[in-house]
């Protein structure tokens, strides 16, 4: 008989009230087709109101609701409880980030490094007057790194972004790549120097943790590696500095 | 109200946990090990050599190679062939990726480095096994 009910066992923290994190079991009741937010949506409506986490879109594309579940970064609304089970159902906040409360992480330091990439299309240029043409090859080439909802999996599995605060992170650079690779974008110089120092590509030790934590199935490690033959390019085009 | 928790909860659910590693992470981590354990060869290896032919009343350099070519650490420099092995072969691994190579295969090009590994520690293994044993083949 398949199960009807699944353990959440959650991490809780409250840095105003707690000393130290401590878990809290739940017995959530399974309905069909359940994902991991929904069991914790139930939760937060049946048996405990102070439990906090975010969420908004369930439907993986706004990026709030990664969590670390069973071993593996991913979002909790994409996340089928049935596969997970009989094990119970371990959720922990984003690693190594600060924690603001539960499954909440403050996200400050991940925008002040995406931030720093300078995320938005440079280019002098006025706009033509219907669109900046990209052929569909052009396009083609940045697809991946599109598909990026910023949800901080990569940036909280990199062992780099642990051991440095000072480190800009897989995301950035992933967002970096997506503006360097752009056709339309006339700004690499920029963005290669606000990447191509020791705490930017160059603290990356190819671990491919980011790659295994993407709940997109993005290839990061792609991305910083041709970031890191930018860089070294560009430093050797003396002529141009 | 303060909630004091006296001992911190065994939390196994982190990617500091082996049991979540994946195979990028186990290579980086041996290759630190691997790394470390080589840099303090070296230093150990520059010491004891030095050392040996320092001053007419230090340790005879001869009788120290004959010590050193015993079973036993003839065994250990097994060991020290796996580790050049493994840092060697999983370094370029980690240069192909910078050039571009094989970004997107890392784990093939990983078990394919390490079959070579493999391999080479075999032969290694072949090659010294003889002088383990006391039987240095006769050279013609
Ligand atoms: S690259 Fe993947 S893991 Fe990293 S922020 Fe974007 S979607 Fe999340």
């Amino acid at each position: 008989m398949p199960q009807d009910s699944a353990i959440f066992k959650i991490q809780r923290y409250d840095p105003e009230v707690d000393t130290l994190p401590y878990f809290t079991t739940y017995n959530v009741s399974l309905r069909k087709g359940m994902t991991v937010l929904d069991g914790l949506l139930d939760i937060l409506d049946q048996q405990d109101g102070s439990l906090a986490f975010r969420a908004s879109c369930r439907g993986a594309v706004c990026g709030s609701d990664s969590m670390y579940i069973n071993g593996a970064f991913r979002l909790a609304c994409n996340t089928a409880i049935v596969p997970l089970l009989p094990r119970e159902i371990t959720i922990n906040p984003l690693p190594y980030m600060r924690i603001v409360k539960d499954l909440v992480v403050d996200m400050d330091p991940f925008w002040t490094a995406y931030e720093r990439i300078k995320p938005y299309l440079i280019n002098p240029e006025t706009a033509p007057e219907r669109e900046r043409y990209q052929s569909p090859k052009d396009r083609k080439h940045i697809d991946e790194m599109l598909d990026c909802i910023l949800c901080a999996s990569c940036y909280s599995s990199c062992p780099m972004v642990w051991s440095d605060s000072e480190f800009l992170g897989p995301a950035a650079f992933l967002k970096a790549y997506r503006f360097v690779g752009d056709s339309r974008d006339q700004g690499q110089r920029e963005r290669i120097k606000a990447v191509g120092h020791e705490n930017g590509v160059w603290r990356c030790h190819t671990v491919f943790n980011c790659t295994e934590a993407c709940p997109k199935k993005i290839n990061v490690t792609w991305s910083i590696e041709a970031l890191k033959r930018r860089s070294i390019v560009n430093r050797l085009k003396f002529w141009q500095r | 109200m303060i909630r004091t928790a006296k001992t911190r909860e065994r939390n196994l659910n982190t990617p500091l946990w082996p049991a979540n590693y994946r195979t990028g992470m186990w290579a980086w981590t041996f290759h630190r090990i691997s790394g470390l354990a080589l840099s303090g060869y070296l230093i150990m290896h520059i010491i004891v050599i030095s050392s040996s032919t320092a001053g007419s009343q230090g340790v005879n350099f001869d009788k120290l190679l004959s010590q050193l070519t015993q079973p036993f650490f003839l065994a250990l420099d097994l060991l020290l062939w796996a580790a050049v092995l493994y840092h060697t072969l999983n370094g370029i691994r980690v240069l192909l990726f910078d050039a571009g190579i094989g970004v997107r295969n890392q784990k093939v090009v990983f078990w394919g480095f390490m079959a070579v590994a493999v391999l080479a520690w075999i032969a290694g293994l072949v090659l010294i096994f003889p002088f383990i044993m006391g039987r240095p083949p006769v050279r013609a």
